[in-house]
């Protein structure tokens, strides 16, 4: 395999892995009926807490762990909003997505003061460097050089691939996002189920910010989330409300990064950002084919009022 | 109930939250807002930027104000709203600012309006004649890099990561190519400069990482940039790769400040001292006589300067050859 082929193949992987556990958030928020369009915010919360507690401790996993404890904080607001009160989800999506990065930015700035150097934290270490393995062929590379959050990611891609298929509480929980009033009667906790959603997509949403900052950049900047909140809603719809399909769609998302990452540097006829355009524009076709059939839960975005008929 | 509760409580924080704007500029002191799309804590051009005016107002006894991280939308909503908060100078940092700044300056002519790195017939274009732009001369800062990476470059491949293609970003980019090339030619090796990459932003660290892992693909081994938190990106890919390597071999150059010891690539800055120049747009406003003007930063006025040099990693010929070709740069005889 050529290099640029292994090395196209492996920044891929990299910019993937934060896009599923976002992509997982979302799946479980819109399975249980919320549309959480606030990712994006949860996520730069995720980031910021993340890299500050991965600083103070030294340890990433315990930034980690922060950052999705303040995802569920964060995301909190946004279920009680929109469970209890019975809000507009998208709005209140929105008004996450506002809140949450101009937050980050306050702590941040409170933290370190205006105008700080740029503050580095390390690192987690990958498979590889902990099993002190040197070789860097490929597949060693592929395999074993990231870190246990990235097979965290998958493992969790394949446990709700299980959960929802194969588990009566998993059925369950997709019963609340496609009928809530039908599951209501054969006694589904629908409210309990929905909080239950809020808390674990604003865990993974977290996790997924932390992600960028204690696994993958040793710093954090404002706006490091860049987007990738709006590309898990798409993802989600991409990858047709399944754990698989949502897999494929951000390991598309994230070639399509790398490559244009990579195009830029091996084409100089076109404009760089004819380049730049390959994410957004695969985005808008495989959205306007695969999107033409909907398939996402019935109840998806509606809010759940118990004593209504 | 509840929801009504909460809009209660929500509208008292927001009318709360509304209390300083009309309170915090009632008296005489004069005052600089800030505008950035980048954060004035990425450890490269926002630092750099926010650094120097404050810098320059303690001098002056101005007070400042900041917005950072804003969008490219939100550049004019962001001049205007200080604008009507009364500040005296609008401080805009990049090029990028242009058509924001002379659209705001054409409805706030009262106030002035001091565009760094904004372009030499900018100033011209001003209606009310209230616009200024404070130039450092790109193309020498490109010098100050490219002279160190062709002396510095062992493979031959040299690479440059920009945030956003900016007419100040191309004259950086020329003129590091082809100081490295001709200071490489004089020292009996060729250098190319690998085409210029956009992030299209300054804060995604993450591509600063990925454009520099590809480069290095490439052969890249030394880099410079004009990406701010972008560049710090780089940076840590650059490390990464040293690390796996055993020893440092690839290298960075920082701007615009002195960035020496921030990571262990980095192997000298080119800086750029705008604070001089906020300072002379500060004390034209308080003399009445702002705008329409061009005011430029080099080497021979000492804006431009290069920074520490890495001299663990620099061998000391290198710095000696280098000081000299800096000499040649400050008495304008360097490629003549």
């Amino acid at each position: 395999m050529g290099s640029f082929t292994a090395n196209l193949i492996l920044a891929s992987i990299r910019m993937a892995s934060p896009l599923i556990f976002l992509s997982l958030a979302e799946l479980y928020s819109q399975r249980a009926g919320l549309v959480n369009i606030g990712i994006e915010g949860i996520a730069a919360i995720g980031s910021l807490t993340g890299f500050l507690i991965s600083l103070i401790s030294g340890r990433p996993f315990v930034g980690v762990f922060a950052g999705a404890l303040a995802g569920i904080a964060v995301n909190m607001i946004f279920a009680f909003a929109t469970i209890t009160l019975c809000a507009e989800q998208i709005v209140y999506g929105m008004a996450i997505n506002i809140f949450a990065p101009a937050l980050a930015a306050f702590i941040y700035r409170v933290y370190f003061g205006s105008g700080s150097e740029l503050v580095q934290a390390g690192l987690m270490g990958t498979l590889k460097s902990m099993l002190g393995i040197k070789s860097n062929h490929f597949l060693v590379n592929l395999f074993l050089d990231q870190t246990p959050m990235v097979y965290l990611a998958y493992a969790l891609v394949i446990l709700t691939a299980v959960y929802f298929s194969r588990t009566k509480s998993g059925l369950n929980y997709k019963a609340v996002g496609e009928y809530p009033k039908a599951a209501a009667t054969l006694g589904i906790n629908v409210i309990g189920v929905k909080y239950l959603s809020c808390v674990i997509c604003g865990a993974l949403a977290g996790i997924g910010g932390a992600y960028l900052t204690t696994c993958y950049s040793k710093t954090y900047v404002d706006g490091n989330v860049a987007g990738r909140g709006f590309i898990a809603l798409a993802a989600v719809i991409f990858g047709r409300w399944s754990p698989g399909g949502v897999l494929a769609a951000c390991l598309f998302f994230g070639f399509c990064d790398a490559l244009q990452i990579r195009l830029q540097l091996i084409n100089n006829t076109l404009p760089y950002q004819f380049f730049q355009m390959i994410p957004y524009v695969a985005t808008i076709v495989v959205l306007a084919i695969i999107g033409a059939k909907k398939a996402g839960p019935r109840s998806s975005g509606q809010p759940y009022r118990r004593e209504e008929r | 109930m509840n929801r009504k509760m909460l809009a209660v409580v929500l509208t008292g924080v927001m009318v709360s939250s509304l209390v300083p704007a009309f309170t915090a500029y009632a008296d005489d002191t004069r005052t600089v807002a800030m505008i950035c799309d980048s954060s004035i804590s990425d450890g490269g051009w926002g630092m750099a930027c926010y650094n120097a005016m404050v810098a320059a107002a303690e001098k002056t006894g101005w007070e400042t104000m900041y917005s950072d991280s804003i969008a490219q939308s939100a550049y004019y909503d962001t001049i205007v709203s200080y604008c009507d908060l009364g500040v005296d100078m609008i401080y805009a940092p990049g090029n990028q600012y242009t058509d924001a700044v002379l659209q705001a300056a054409e409805e706030y002519p009262e106030i002035a309006f001091a565009l760094l790195n904004g372009g030499v017939d900018t100033p011209e274009k001003a209606a009310n004649g209230n616009v200024s732009s404070l130039l450092p001369d790109a193309t020498q800062i490109g010098w100050i890099a490219g002279a160190l990476a062709g002396l510095m470059s062992e493979s031959g491949t040299i690479a440059f990561i920009g945030g956003m293609e900016l007419d100040t970003t191309l004259a950086k980019y020329a003129g590091y190519g082809e100081a490295a090339a001709y200071v490489a030619e004089q020292n009996g090796k060729s250098v190319t400069l690998l085409d210029p990459v956009y992030s299209g932003d300054f804060s995604a660290s993450d591509k600063g990482i990925e454009f520099a892992k590809a480069m290095i693909d490439q052969g890249a081994d030394v880099f410079f940039g004009d990406a701010s938190a972008v560049d710090s990106g780089a940076r840590q890919a650059i490390d990464e790769a040293n690390e796996a390597n055993g020893s440092i071999t690839i290298y960075d150059i920082a701007q615009p400040t002195d960035l020496l010891g921030q990571n262990a690539c980095v192997i000298g800055s080119q800086v750029t001292d705008n604070a001089v120049l906020i300072e002379l747009s500060m004390k034209a406003v308080e003399e009445g006589n702002f705008g329409g003007e061009t005011l430029f930063g080099t080497l021979q006025n000492g804006v431009l300067s290069a920074g520490e040099l890495n001299t663990e990693i620099v061998p000391e010929e290198v710095q000696t050859a280098y000081a000299d070709y800096i000499k040649q740069m400050e008495e304008g005889t360097f490629m003549q």
